[in-house]
This record gives structure tokens, sequence and C-alpha cells, in this order.
């Protein structure tokens, strides 16, 4: 027997700390997330503006709305882009995960790096990129017009839009497979190997349906994405007459001179009624999610798939991927911005100037919109980390009572587009009285940015949660640790590298963010994104890029400086 | 250390009932193992005892402490226990050091920084891993990890210990010599321990009482001894040790001194003495252990006991002895001689005494 002086005392139970905790989480997700969406809801159902006074409730909105010219084929091209979207960005993001992350091709890191990259900017940066390679006065078309009759290629389409988001989403399918796959028992694999299964089934068998949660999560996410995707349709479709509902929305509100505050309330419910039935069908597909843990208390190491001949011809496709859809866009966006002009008819050398930053410093607009976006991206996203990190143990690791409404919560924001987000929380700020002071400051966005985006955190830290076994909190739990000592000792510190992701990615998330923003920002408090598409529509396109070019450089900047500090392999 | 008591507990999920009425009364310093096939319901009984499951209903007390009571609505976390739980995947958590670990619960407890150096170190000493304080658990092999997770367990001396499958993640060697050191330890602690295996060995070697579980519901509970040598039924008489059942009908219903007759499938007859009464024309499935049998020389005759014929099925070498797979009147048994054999049909003997009689008609190969 061991010797003993004296009984150890079992800690003292700390009564309701555990309640309290859970209970405050609880209510301050539900205050965030219900804060745009009460307005909007009672906007949709009033006669007039609703801080006008004298209006009277109403169904009047719906009906109007369905007889305005064209809404039909408006939903037609929503479905069809955001459709397009997910297709192509999942088969994208998931061959990217299976070939860079889990594969001895030659150079998979470098490529894997490079994939990443769309993600960093934002769709209204990527999209002045590909327009500047790929559009009708674009250096490639010019140069294959050239060659032959005509380009083969189109963006002003569909298809052509569905490919620029599609490529700017696929990071987003990737992120999730990877921090799934590298933390996926090895053993599964080479069992299907060792019972007969060649490379390509154990792929297809076990490598895939192991990585379903995180296929899934991030197609809800691309889906939505697509839907409420205003800068590409904005850039691309406007210019052919081509309308979804975000133009839709941001034409008849923000674009209009008299903005009409009841059908800009009733598409956007109508908006949130459809991706709230997609949700839906999305969880009822997922399903039961214990059946993908693949994380036990046992320590292993993933091992890559040998593609034997395969290799070098695969590492030939994804180089003309990585250049044709990453490296020309964006190399071209920023050689814009060093230059005056840019046409494979006039020599670079003859353009080249500095000309556009030195103009970009003159206006005091361009600096501030440059350092909003900092401040609001670091201390929004740690604030948004944190919150997203409680809601994910409470909901996930804790027998909190209300863990399933709150859950259902908590995800409910990838129902809501940004543009519904933002009208909302003007409303909101516009209706509560003390809020006022806070309209015309960055505040505002951070608070619409983090209740938009805690579906992206909560994508970002759920699978690694799903997948941690249960053991190690039970193990702490029978020693005689309360369930706050529990997550702040062991679950919070093995998901780390989930809640840097979650971090990196909602600083991203933010930096780039410029939808919810368009309805929020005043004089002083502009971010990059709603700088950029004031610029755009101005026609400053050498502004543009060197604005565009400093986003690309900031952002590069942190997430270096991020992972050097941290000292952790982001993204796999 | 303390008794455990528990009385009447049920758990559902659903309609599937995972434990059904289980009772189990284990004394103070008592080794008790819990011992089914999976989803027998030994896991979720353990779970309930440590407060990771809630059962729907019953009591469960530990010494003076009602853990659970189901018609007085208590229900005790799982920190307000004291448990010691020693999980199959071990736990240990890949983000702290061994010493760091084996802490964890002794800084909980607010113990000094002196004591908690000390107690760690003779913890890990009990284990003989007080070299690797300063290791990461995936720098540990399986068998490292696992003691560790005891070190840890045992540091804060808890009320009584619960092992779940721990020697299930190790190979058969290191299992053999964990097995013989646990055993070691078992002796030196005398905690009151509750074991949760499906392994028969583990059970049988280190047991003070063995709980038979299936379905949910107890099917015995008892000494190694009682358990193999007078299995309540067939299932437990199948699940500990290598059982050989043979099935038949009563022709001869039991003397006074216990005799029945009883004839296989192809007419052969046997007499066993049991306990057990069976009527005549009952039909009946009676069991053996490999070492109660032997082979009969051509001229020996049936003393205190029958001869059958069996036709050979196979014949392999498993190491200093050979198993034989017969077959007697339909039914498929196994022996081990000593002896290869190349008779395609040989006589058995089987004893009077010893062999089990089930009135129940089930094949032992067939739940």
């Amino acid at each position: 027997m061991l010797p003993r002086a004296s009984a150890d005392v079992l800690p003292k139970p700390l009564p309701g700390r555990d309640t309290a905790i859970q209970y405050g989480v609880a209510l301050l997700t539900v205050i965030l997330i219900a804060a745009p969406l009460l307005p909007v809801l009672y906007q949709s159902v009033l006669d007039r503006a609703l801080y006008d006074s004298g209006q009277q409730l109403t169904l009047g909105n719906f009906g109007r709305l369905l007889r305005t010219d064209g809404f039909g084929l408006v939903i037609w091209n929503t479905l069809v882009f955001a459709t397009l979207t997910t297709i192509i960005s999942q088969t994208l993001g998931t061959l990217a995960a299976v070939l860079f992350g889990r594969t001895n091709m030659p150079f998979a890191r470098l490529f894997g790096e490079l994939f990443l990259w769309p993600i960093y900017l934002s769709a209204l940066v990527l999209s002045f990129g590909w327009y500047t390679i790929y559009g009708p006065a674009g250096y490639l078309t010019l140069l294959v017009q050239s060659i032959f009759d005509g380009a083969p290629w189109n963006l002003y389409t569909l298809p052509g839009m569905a490919m620029i988001a599609g490529v700017s989403q696929a990071p987003v399918a990737y992120i999730y497979c990877m921090s799934s796959a590298s933390i996926t028992d090895p053993t599964l694999e080479e069992a299907a190997r060792v019972a007969g299964a060649g490379t390509l089934r154990t792929l297809f068998r076990i490598t895939l349906p192991l990585l379903l949660p995180a296929i899934a999560y991030s197609a809800v996410l691309n889906f939505t994405v697509g839907l409420e995707l205003l800068a590409i349709p904005l850039v691309f479709g406007d210019p052919a007459g081509i309308t979804v509902l975000t133009t839709f929305l941001y034409n008849n509100g923000v674009a209009s001179a008299r903005p009409d505050h009841g059908l800009v309330a009733t598409a956007a419910v109508f908006m949130l009624a459809a991706v709230c039935v997609l949700v839906w069908l999305q969880g009822r597909l997922l399903g039961n999610t214990r059946r993908f843990v693949t994380l036990g208390g046992k320590a292993t190491r993933p091992r890559p798939f040998r593609l034997n001949s395969l290799r070098w011809p695969l590492c030939i496709c994804s180089a003309v991927y990585i250049t044709a859809t990453v490296v020309l866009p964006i190399g071209a966006l920023l050689l814009r911005a060093f230059t005056s002009l840019l046409s494979p008819m006039v020599p670079i050398s003859e353009v080249l100037t500095l000309g556009n930053f030195a103009s970009m410093f003159e206006y005091p607009v361009y600096l501030r919109s440059i350092w909003n976006s900092f401040i609001v991206s670091t201390l929004g996203g740690a604030v948004a980390t944190a919150l997203v990190a409680l809601i994910a143990i409470i909901v996930l690791r804790s027998d909190f009572r209300w863990r399933s409404p709150l859950h259902y919560i908590a995800l409910f924001p990838r129902a809501v587009p940004g543009v519904v987000a933002g009208i909302g929380f003007f409303y909101a700020f516009a209706l509560v009285p003390g809020l006022g002071g806070l309209r015309n400051t960055i505040w505002i966005l951070v608070a619409a940015f983090t209740m938009h985006f805690i579906p992206v955190g909560l994508g970002a830290v759920a699978p690694m949660l799903l997948q941690m076994s249960p053991d190690f909190d039970r193990a702490a739990r029978t020693q005689g640790a309360d369930w706050w000592t529990t997550s702040w000792r062991i679950v919070l510190p093995l998901l780390r590298p989930a809640l840097v992701a979650c971090f990196i990615i909602l600083f991203i998330t933010f930096f780039k963010e410029y939808t919810t923003a368009i309805f929020l920002f005043a004089p002083g408090s502009e971010v990059i994104g709603t700088t950029l598409l004031q610029a755009w529509t101005q026609g400053e396109v050498g502004l543009v890029s060197a604005l565009a070019t400093i986003q690309v450089l900031v952002i590069g900047v942190c997430v270096t400086a991020a992972r050097a500090l941290l000292g952790v392999k982001l993204y796999g | 250390m303390a008794e455990l008591v528990i009385e009447q507990l049920h758990k559902r999920f659903g309609p599937v009932k995972a434990i059904d009425d289980v009772n189990i009364h284990v004394a103070d310093g008592e080794f008790v193992t819990l011992l089914g096939p999976s989803g027998c319901g030994k896991s979720t009984t353990l779970g309930a005892i440590a407060g990771l499951d809630q059962p729907t209903s019953g009591r469960i007390r530990v010494g003076g402490k009602t853990y659970f009571d189901g018609d007085k609505a208590i229900f005790l976390p799982p920190e307000a226990r004291n448990c010691g739980l020693v999980f199959q995947s071990y736990a240990l958590w890949p983000h702290m050091t061994v010493y760091d670990n084996v802490v964890f619960p002794l800084k909980l407890r607010k113990v000094s920084t002196a004591d908690c150096k000390r107690r760690v170190e003779e913890s890990l000493a009990l284990v003989e891993m007080e070299r690797f304080q300063d290791r990461y658990p995936h720098q540990l092999s399986g068998g490292q990890q696992q003691r560790v997770a005891l070190a840890r367990t045992l540091v804060y001396q808890p009320e009584i210990l619960l092992l779940d499958e721990p020697l299930s993640n190790l190979d058969a060697k290191l299992r053999d010599r964990a097995r013989t050191w646990l055993a070691e330890l078992r002796t030196r602690l005398g905690l009151t321990t509750i074991y949760v295996t499906h392994d028969q060995v583990e059970a049988l070697a280190l047991s003070d009482r063995i709980v038979v579980m299936n379905g949910g519901r107890i099917s015995q509970i008892g000494t190694p001894q009682e358990i193999y040598t007078r299995p309540a039924d067939s299932f437990v008489a199948d699940f500990i040790g290598t059982t050989n059942f043979l099935n038949g009908d009563v022709v001869g219903a039991p003397d006074a001194d216990g005799q029945t007759l009883v004839s296989l499938a192809d007419g052969q007859r046997v007499l066993i003495k049991s306990d057990r009464r069976p009527s005549l024309g009952d039909k009946v499935t009676f069991a053996y252990r490999p070492e109660q049998m032997r082979i009969a020389a051509a001229n020996d005759q049936a003393v205190g006991g029958s001869i059958v014929d069996a036709d050979v099925v196979s014949h392999s070498y498993v190491g200093g002895r050979w198993q034989i797979g017969l077959n007697v009147g339909g039914n498929q048994i196994r022996i081990e001689t000593q002896d290869a054999t190349t008779d395609r049909r040989l006589r058995l003997w089987l004893p009077l005494t010893g062999g089990i009689m089930f009135t129940e008609r089930t094949h032992g190969k067939s739940h």
C-alpha cells in the first residue's frame, strides 16, 4: 500500500460555476445571433422603414417581391451559381487534400501552400485578378486572341463566375479535410490495404468516407458562400445582365437612392428560409457524428500513400492548375499595381510606375481602411475564437441541458447571408437605444463579423473535438476535476491546433470581409473591402490593384508571423 | 478503500436493455472481474460506477457514500466520487509529460508541491516508471503508457479502482508479463477493484470472484474455481475455458445416486452423474472440459465412465501436444493428447462425474 500522511480532500465543488459559464455563453450567443435576425423579420412585415413613424403590419411585401420583374430568373441564377461553386470547390479541395496531404507526390507541400492562396484574399480581390488576366482585355485573353480567333472562355457567364468562386472556396474544403486527415488513424487505411484493397479502393472506401464530416461541413459553408457571394456577380454578372439574389439586394438596398426596406427585408427573409432548409437537410445527411471518431487515446502518426508511376504526371497536372488559377491571377494583379497598364502589346518596362501607390497614400480613407481592417481582424478574431471555443466545448463536451438547441443556434448564421446580417445589424443598431454611439465605429463590424462567422469557427474546431477521444475528459472527471477545470486544463489545450487554425481562418475572413460591412460602414469606419468596391465602381483599376496588393501583403505577413510565433504547422 | 454495493441496476437505451437487473456486492479489498463478450453490459456497468453513464434505475453505493439512487434522484457527478478508472485507451493526456499527467489529480486536491513531488515519484516507482517522468506519452510504448495510466490513478488513493480492459491493447507476451505484474501489485495494494475484461484467462488468474455477464444480465457470480468447474449454464461453460458439448435425450431417468443415461443422436449411450435431475425423454446438453476426456485403448472397459465411438475430423500439433477434432454422434468436440493419431476412428472415454448437464437444449457454439 502507498504510505499516506493524511487522506486527500476531494476538490471542493464550486457550486454552479459550470452552470453559470454554460448559461452565460448560451445567453451571449443567443443575443448575438438574434440581434440582426429579429429586425429583418420585423421589417419584412412593415409597410415602411422600421425607423419611420406610423408603420403598420402588412404581408404586402411578399406579394410585391414575387411580382417584381425577373425575380424567378434571379432565383434560378442564384441556385445554379451556388451549386456549381460548391461542386467545383469540394472536388478541387478534396482532391488537393488527398494529393497534397497524403501522398508522396513531389512538391506536394509547396503546392499545398500555393493552393491556399485564394482563401487569403477576398473573392473581390480574386475577381480583379481574374479580370486582369482572363477578362475581355486581360493579358492572357489578348495573347490567346492573337493566336486563335477569339478566346475560348468567357467569365461573364454563370459557369465562368462559378469557376472563380469554386477556386476561391476550394481551400475551405482543403483545410477541413486536411485537419481531419492529419489526425485520422493510419491503421484504418492500412487495415484496408492488408485486406487486399488497392490504393484507389482504399481511397474511396476508407479515406474519403472518413473525411465525410469535414467535406460535409465545408460543403454547407461553401454553398452558403455561393449564395451570399456579392463580389463575383457584381464584377462579372451585373455588366452581363446576370442578377443573383445578392446583387438584387445590393442594387435595391445600398446602390439605390431610395432603398425599399420592405422589399429588401422580404428578399432577405426569403433567402434565409431557403438556406435554413438546406442546412437542415445537410444536418440530416451527416447523421450520427460518433461514426466518425477516429482519434483514440493512443498516439499514432499518418503515413503517405505511394503513387509510384503516377507521381510525376500528377505533379505536372497540379503545377498547371496552380499556375493557371493561383499564380497568374494574383501575379497579374500585383504586377498591375506597379504598372499604369498591362497588355501583351506593350512591353512591361515601359509602363512600370509607383504612381498607383502614390495616389493611394494621398487619400486618408485608404490608410484608414487598412488600419481599421487590421484592428477588426485581430481583436475581432480573438474574441470570436474565444467564443467559438466555449460554444464548441459546451455543445460537444458537456452535459449542459440546452446543448442541442445551443448547437443549432450557433450554427444558424450559416443560414444568414452576409448581406442579411449586414442589413440586420444596421436595423438593430438603429432600433436599440444606447447602441447609437457604437454605430459609426468598428465595433459594430466586430459584432457583425463575429456573429456571421461563428459557424466558420465551429467548423474549424468541431471536427477535431469530435475526433478527440472522450476518454481524455472522462479521465480528468473521474479524478476529481469539474467540467470547467477539465475543459481549461485538458480539452482546450488539446484543441490548441484547431483553435490556432480557427483564429487564423477568422483573422483572414475578417480582414477580407466586405459584404456585411457594406451596410454598416460609415466615414471613419471603412475597411479595405468597402474601399476596394468603391474604387472599382469609380473605375480606379490602378488604385484597386494597389490596395489589393496591400491586403495580400498584410495577410501574408500576418500568417507568416503567426506561424513562426506559435510554432505550429497550419493547415496540416 | 470500501465495499461496493450495486442493487437492481438497470440501464436502457430506448428499447435496448444495456444493463438488466444487476446486483453485485463487492467486499472491501476484493478483486472482482466483470467478464463477458462485447455488448454484454460490463463496460456500461463500469461507467455507471464511475459516474460516466447515468443508469435508468437502481442503487450504487461505495462505503458510506451513495453514488447513485434512482428512487431518490441521487446522481453524483464523476468528480465527486473519488473513483480511480484506468481506461482501455489509457487516456494519457498527450500535451502533458508523464509527471504532469500523474500530478494532475494531486493538484486538483491542493496537495503541497513537496508532497506532490514525493507522491508522484512513489507512485511511478510502484509501476517502475520513475525514470520516465519527463517523457511525453507518445514517446512511451503501450505497456509503459498503461503503467503510467495506473500510476496516475493510484497516486490519489481512490476509494475503488476500476480497470477497463487495461491489457487488451498490449501484445500477447507483454500481456502475460503485465498480468503477472498486475497480480503482484493487486496483492500488495489490497484495493477494492472492479476489472472489466472479455479475456477469461485474465479473469481466472486475477480475480477473487468473477461476474459473468451476458446480454446485460448476470449469468453467474462465483470464484474462478466455481465458475470453471460448476458453470451455471451452457453460456458460462462455453465462455470460460474450452468446452465440448454433447446433445442427447434422457433414456434412463436419474437413479437415487443421480446417474442418468443419455442417448446421443446416433444411438450411442453415455452415463453421467449430475445434481440436476431431468425426466425421462428430456432433451439435455452435457459438457466436458478437454482435459476430462481421454482416448481409450481398444481393450479398455468403461470403468468410471462411458466409452463412445468417434470419427477423427482433424488433428493439429499445438506445441507439446496434439489437438484432435472429433465427431461424436453429430457433435463436434475437441480433445488434447500427448501422442499423434493416424486412426480415422477411435474410442473416447467420458467420465461419469465432472461433466456438467444442462437441461436446456443448446449447442455450445450456437449463441
